[in-house]
């Protein structure tokens, strides 16, 4: 079986600090795959190299057979992959269906039109308010992003990412500074993407990662030290040690 | 996008007071104020050029003024060689439909070559660059002797356009005029349309915009090129007005000036840039009328604007 | 053969200038992270301050004093007046700002000294020349400036390599981390790395007075190249700083010193001189583009 992502021997150095260190990952198809450690591990590092912002010291990229290792970032978005911000990026002057039909509409990939005016295409508005229904803004549509509570962003950001329609996505820490009742929400909608998305999910929030994850990677000092089921993952010592015990 | 009741009436009438200026001129025996107006308005088009980049991009660009240079360049060497042309030529080179268009693909044909390196820096570095190639093309009009070197080049009589006399200045106020709305208006419609949007993603978080899947760099390029293209035309239009070319018009300075216009109008905000513009021209005007030291006062003015009024003109009009 | 030897020891003159004004800009860039226009004013203001004492007591070392006195301390008032209230701006409103104060700088200077140049030559000390090899003379004075800048770019090093703030900046540390090593006293020390910056322009620009008339505009002519020279570095380093002032002051002596001769070969004479001056003034933002299309961070980029 070949996985739609496969990292192998990733490395990444900063001055003498080693955040990635002989990294080897699988995302299969249909698979939510949670990467987890304590802070500082390298989670986002990797995900930054995994996205193409940050270049790996060493190691190669594959995204469904097809090696992305030296692809940029929009290049590997129009493959397929796509990432979401630990600290929420969107932009904030503009409304939360502005930011997703933007999104649609560089999928789409009809930017370089000068004349017609773009915020009242239908064509960029409808595809966007039916993402933010989905992820449950869709009361909130017109609201600045400026004006959006912080659980809004991160469900904003995440319309966003799914609008660039990746079979793969890069979650950095979505539930990042959610309540309980949001982060119990945010876990159920990502459940329900399974069915068309393989995600990558890096999570603190241990309940959300034991109830979304079918496989996990623990990371500790850039090196993986232990990967499997929950179930495994729950049982090992060394991981115990390392991180759900300090926790 | 959507201007506030006053910002509109403000708008409006400042459009009919301009187009009232040569009676009003007339009026109180000030012919000299048409010039001024015609001033303003290509000044005008060159600062809303820039916002283009400066306040929608979010590209700082320090070297605008060689895009204008280079277009009343355009116009001053093809009138000057139009003599030595055979016909048809020698006519076409004195027509304005003819040359000012060159006058906007020069400066966008080189913007093309320049953009292209400049936006291989960013953040200050780009400041730098720019403000270094603008100089390069300063030096190169300066050592150029041919067309006048640092005297400047003459233009014998303005590029002629179908039934308006060449000497006729306040019908050419109203070509400058016209000019203005006309590029006012296009951008306008740039900026509401799918390029501008992501324009205005790029300036708000180029990070975000490369994680949805979009090369920043052949829309920056883009724009740079179509604000050289514009600031062009107002070069041709600035060697009409005053019949004259000058290394001047590339020198940093002026660089420098349309900055401070876009930011005295509001950067970013379009319509602002044609008030930072004209509150330059007549703050130059009234200055040097009262001392030769004239940029001793404006130099302490730009820096309160910088550091006190950061939201200007427009912005204050908007209220907010 | 000569001459070679000449226009190089001519170009490592221009070289050293440029580096005592390219290392204060990129120091304050580095540590304030403020991008001053001005600097080439606190350039002139040395210039002027000089020539002017020079002139006034027929003593080239008053003069230099108060060169240097007048644009570190004009540059000290600079930064707590105006400056200081710029650190946390964005790099447009730097620019804008210092923009302005080169209007006045330039305005005022022409007020108080009027619009002639003012000439004081180097004094009978450092006049003549010697042989550096048999049959080639070459101006002390020239010699003299070669030295100086050669100590300044040493003191700096060690300043850079021995001292707690020198690593801290070599570290590229951050104005918290700043704050956290040396306390509160913050604000002081950036006064006080302003000063050195400003002192250095004042110095070149006392040095090179005796060269050249001592005019306004001269401050922004050395302040472009020395963007050139900062580009070509990497912002915020002072190997950079050191190795772009002596590429593009060599490359620029070199085509000013041979490029037009060059060209007379091929072209009438006036011509050839023409082009050649204009083709000699852009060699540097050719070397500029040529050096961003291999590398855009510039040859040492800080903290890369
Ligand atoms: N650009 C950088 N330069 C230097 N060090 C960096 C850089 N980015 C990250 N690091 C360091 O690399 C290590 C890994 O950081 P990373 O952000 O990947 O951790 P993380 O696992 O995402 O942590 P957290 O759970 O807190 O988000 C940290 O020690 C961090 O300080
Ligand atoms: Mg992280």
């Amino acid at each position: 079986m070949s996985a739609l992502l496969e990292v192998r021997g990733l490395a990444k150095r900063f001055g003498g600090l080693v955040a990635t260190d002989g990294l080897n990952l699988d995302v299969a198809s249909g698979e939510i795959h949670a990467l987890i450690g304590p802070n500082g591990a390298g989670k986002t590092t990797a995900i930054g190299q995994i996205a193409g912002e940050i270049r790996p010291d060493a190691g190669t990229i594959h995204l469904a057979g097809q090696d992305i290792t030296r692809l940029g970032v929009p290049a590997r978005v129009r493959a397929g992959m796509t990432r979401s911000f630990q600290i929420t990026q969107v932009l904030m002057n503009a409304s939360a269906l502005a930011n997703v039909a933007l999104v649609e509409q560089v999928r789409q990939g009809h930017s370089f039109r000068l004349w017609r005016p773009a915020a009242r295409d239908e064509r960029l508005l409808a595809p966007a308010r039916a993402m933010l229904e989905r992820v449950g803004l869709g009361a909130r549509a017109d609201v600045a992003a400026e004006d959006l509570s912080h659980g809004e962003r991160r469900q904003l950001e995440l319309a966003m990412a799914l609008a660039t329609n990746p079979r793969l996505l890069l979650l950095d820490e979505p539930m990042a500074g959610l309540g309980t009742t949001e982060s119990a929400a945010m876990t159920v909608l990502l459940a329900a993407l399974k069915q068309e998305v393989s995600i990558l999910l890096v999570e603190h929030d241990m309940d959300a990662v034991f109830a979304l994850a079918d496989r996990i990677t623990v990371l500790e000092g850039g090196r993986v030290i232990a990967h499997g089921t929950p179930a495994a993952i729950r049982a090992d010592a060394a991981v115990r040690d390392a991180y759900l015990g300090a926790a | 996008m959507r201007e506030s009741p006053r910002q509109i009436f403000v708008l409006v009438a400042s459009f009919a007071l301009l187009a009232a200026l040569p009676w009003i001129a007339g009026a109180v025996g000030r012919p000299d104020l048409v010039t001024l107006g015609s001033q303003a308005c290509v000044m005008a088009i060159a600062a809303a050029s820039l916002d283009l980049l400066m306040g929608r991009t979010g590209l700082p660009s320090f070297g605008h003024a060689a895009w204008l240079g280079l277009g009343a360049y355009t116009v001053g060497i093809l009138a000057f060689h139009a003599r030595d042309l055979g016909p048809p030529w020698d006519q076409w080179a004195v027509q304005a439909w003819a040359v000012w268009p060159l006058a906007v693909l020069v400066p966008a044909a080189l913007a093309a070559v320049i953009g292209a390196l400049c936006l291989r820096t960013s953040g200050i570095s780009f400041i730098m660059i720019t403000l270094a190639f603008a100089q390069m093309f300063f030096f190169l009009f300066v050592a150029l002797k041919t067309y006048g070197g640092d005297d400047g080049l003459t233009l014998r009589r303005r590029s002629t356009i179908p039934g308006i006399a060449p000497r006729d200045d306040v019908a050419f106020f109203y070509v400058c005029l016209t000019a203005l709305v006309l590029v006012l208006l296009l951008l306008r419609r740039v900026a509401a349309s799918r390029f501008g949007t992501v324009l205005d993603g790029i300036r708000q978080n180029e990070r975000r915009m490369m994680a949805i899947g979009l090369s920043p760099f052949p829309y920056k390029l883009a724009a740079f090129v179509l604000s050289a293209g514009i600031a062009g035309l107002a070069g041709a239009l600035h060697v009409n007005l005053f019949r004259f070319a000058s290394p001047d018009l590339l020198h940093w300075t002026m660089s420098g000036e349309l900055m401070v216009m876009v930011v005295l109008g509001g950067l970013g905000s379009l319509w602002g840039a044609m008030f930072g513009a004209a509150a330059m021209v007549v703050l130059h005007a009234v200055l040097a009328q009262w001392t030769e030291h004239w940029q001793i006062v404006l130099g302490p003015i730009l820096v309160a604007v910088v550091l006190l009024a950061r939201r200007g003109l427009w912005g204050a009009l908007g209220g907010k | 053969m000569t001459l070679l030897l000449e226009q190089l020891l001519n170009g490592l003159q221009f070289g050293v200038m440029l580096f005592l004004m390219a290392a204060g800009l990129t120091l304050v860039f580095g540590i304030m992270g403020l991008i001053n226009l001005a600097h080439g004013s606190l350039y002139m203001i040395g210039a002027y301050a000089a020539a002017w004492a020079t002139l006034q007591t027929g003593s080239f070392v008053l003069g230099l004093l108060a060169g240097l006195s007048a644009a570190a301390v004009l540059g000290m008032a600079l930064e707590a007046v105006i400056l200081r209230r710029l650190y946390a701006r964005d790099h447009l409103d730097q620019v804008l700002a210092t923009f302005g104060v080169i209007l006045f700088c330039n305005e005022a200077v022409a007020m108080i000294f009027g619009r002639q140049p003012l000439m004081a030559g180097p004094p009978p000390w450092l006049s003549g020349a010697v042989e550096i090899v048999p049959g080639v003379p070459y101006p002390v004075y020239r010699l003299a400036i070669i030295a100086t800048g050669l100590l300044v770019a040493a003191g700096l090093y060690v300043l850079i390599s021995r001292t707690r703030i020198g690593m801290l900046v070599r570290a590229g540390a951050t104005h918290r981390e700043l704050v956290g090593a040396l306390g509160v006293r913050i604000g002081l020390l950036y006064t006080a790395v302003f000063g050195l910056g400003a002192l250095l322009a004042g110095l070149a620009g006392a040095l090179t007075g005796p060269l050249l008339a001592v005019q306004v505009g001269m401050g922004e002519r050395i302040l472009i190249t020395t963007f050139v020279v900062i580009v070509i570095g990497g912002l915020g380093s002072i190997r950079g700083a050191l190795a772009g002032a002596m590429l593009v002051g060599m490359v620029d002596t070199l085509t000013r010193g041979f490029l037009p001769a060059t060209l007379r070969a091929v072209l009438p004479a006036s011509e050839a001189d023409a082009l050649g001056a204009g083709l000699s003034s852009m060699a540097v933002f050719i070397l500029m583009a040529i050096v961003l299309l291999w590398r855009p961070r510039g040859l040492f980029p800080a903290h890369a």
